[in-house]
């Protein structure tokens, strides 16, 4: 019973760390990003997203401009900050110790 | 016919039949609810409109300029519940110690429902069945703490050594009053951290090493497995040996301890002649000492239930003080009461028999055992009635204590 609302759970805090990955490849508006996590385990609706992008920027590690679309409106292009970039290195060493960790663990 | 309303999703017009328009309205509604509070409020709304308001295009075209409530509800799935706390970044400032802590915001997208998250973590007593021996109070009681599991299982052998006994119904009572950790919350308030990102991340890598081990177990050879079963029998018979070569020492220990004479049965010695009058006498102190023994027990197990329940001893409130703490205190002080009562009672004993015989301090642990169960168990059963036996009494006390101290401060301040 308890196991998938732990990976849920555990889905949750990673989603973070996914989002600073997908927008340091290339500026992305949402909808990419949306793309990009439903082909994993980490399909997200905008429900959950929107809020995430807004507390990122928030906290200065994203931020956006608008772009005219070929098709609508406007819409807001995300991309790392320099403070954003610095957290996504962390969470990727701490990421690369974990799986360490995990491994010499598991033998 | 039906009605159609027209709305503006951040700028542009839309026409919606009146269902789906309330659908649209009441998930509108509960995405505002759900961000109040957020300074973002506004823009996220907008955002979430927009992206709306794209899906909707969708369904649209020259031909077809109305959307149904199908469509909104479909678009609603799409979308999913505006999650609150993803965006509701209160930074903790509890970065659990020893961690690698980054910074505040660690765990402000874990949390499950608003109200777990921003609040201050507070620390709690639970039992935790991961890996406990028996029920999990001890690991509990180690998580609270953050000690070593050992550490506490070893210092509850100790104690239940020196108490003979008595610490084991405290474990009884503790097992059916903590309650057990269940919850992922509940298991991080055991730990008194904040129900975040680390945790969860701390709990996976437990998990994931789990997994590891079972993988590695299942692949490993035929060979091998019977390798380990024969380790692990080697090593239960090994730890059965040891116990047993454990439990003759305490024994011996043991009646070494009350009778002060090496335990080696030796011979009975012959009764020493006593005059019948002073065995008479001694029989009777026992007694009455056993029976002082006994009451202060009853009123000892009874004081530590009312603080398990309610977290006062016979009413009287504890003065800032963790309750493992006022366990802890009362059962110090039930020792030392304890004490010397117990000491005169042993000395006496070998006035009753004659001799120093190993199997009477056994005996007389028994006693005290089932004394304690029966307490136990009467505390259980009558618990009201004697809380307010205790309330009268202490009613009645009180005053007389006060008496007490005030002539005790005259005769001081008189005598100086």
């Amino acid at each position: 019973m308890g196991d998938d609302s732990k990976l849920g759970a555990l889905r949750k805090g990673f989603l973070e760390f996914l989002v600073l990955r997908i927008v340091s490849g290339s500026t992305v508006y949402a909808a990419d990003i949306l793309k990009k996590l439903e082909a994993t385990d980490f399909a997200t609706q905008e429900g959950t997203l929107y809020p995430l992008l807004s507390r990122l920027r928030r906290e200065g590690l994203l931020d956006y401009r608008w772009q005219e679309s070929d098709a609508g409106p406007p819409r807001k292009y995300y991309r790392l900050t320099a403070a954003g970039r610095q957290q996504l290195a962390e969470f990727g060493a701490y990421w690369a110790r974990l799986n360490q960790t995990i491994e010499s663990l598991g033998s | 016919m039906r009605a159609v309303v027209s709305v503006s999703l951040n700028g542009r017009a839309y026409q919606l039949e009146d269902d789906a328009h309330a659908a649209l309205a009441e998930y509108l509604d509960a995405a505002g609810r759900a961000l109040m509070g957020n300074p973002d409020q506004a823009e996220i709304l907008a955002d979430l409109e927009q992206a709306i308001a794209d899906k909707l295009q969708r369904g649209l075209s020259p031909h077809k300029t109305v959307i149904v409530r199908g469509e909104i509800e479909q678009v609603i799935r799409e979308m999913g519940p505006v999650d609150s706390d993803a965006g509701n970044g209160v930074p903790h400032d509890g970065v659990p110690p020893g961690g690698t802590a980054r910074n505040g915001n660690t765990g402000s997208a874990g949390a499950q429902s608003p109200g777990t998250s921003g609040a201050a973590a507070s620390k709690r007593l639970y039992q935790i069945s991961d890996g406990a021996l028996i029920s999990g109070v001890c690991k509990g009681i180690a998580v609270y703490l953050d000690v070593d599991v050992t550490l506490v299982r070893m210092l509850f052998v100790v104690a239940t050594i020196l108490s003979g006994g008595l610490a084991v119904p405290v474990y009884v009572i503790m097992m059916f009053i903590v309650p057990y950790a269940n919850t992922l919350e509940e298991h991080a308030a055991a730990r008194g951290l904040p129900f975040n990102a680390r945790v969860l991340v701390e709990q996976a890598k437990l998990k994931a090493s789990q997994l590891a081990d079972r993988a590695a177990q299942a692949a490993m050879s035929n060979h091998s497995r019977a390798a380990r079963a024969q380790w692990k029998a080697e090593w239960r018979q090994a730890r059965a040996q040891w116990r047993q070569e454990w439990l003759r020492g305490r024994a011996q220990w043991r009646a070494y301890r009350w009778s002060g004479a090496p335990a080696a049965p030796a011979a009975p010695a012959p009764h020493p002649s006593m005059p019948p009058l002073a065995h008479f006498i001694s029989e009777v102190l026992g007694a009455a000492l056993g029976l002082v023994a006994a009451l202060v027990t009853l009123v000892w197990v009874f004081a530590l239930l009312s603080l398990m329940t309610t977290g006062a001893v016979f009413n009287w409130m504890l003065p800032h003080l963790p309750l493992w703490a006022a366990v802890l205190g009362l059962i110090v002080l039930f020792q030392l009461v304890l004490w010397p009562l117990r000491a005169a009672r042993h000395a006496m004993m070998p006035s009753f028999h004659g001799y120093p015989y190993p199997w009477h301090s056994l005996g007389d642990g028994l006693v005290v055992l089932l004394l304690v169960l029966f307490a136990v168990w009467y505390c259980i059963h009558h618990g009201d009635d004697l809380r307010q036996s205790v309330a009268t009494l202490q009613q009645n006390v009180q005053p007389a204590w006060h008496q007490l101290l005030l002539a005790w401060q005259t005769l001081v301040h008189g005598t100086r």
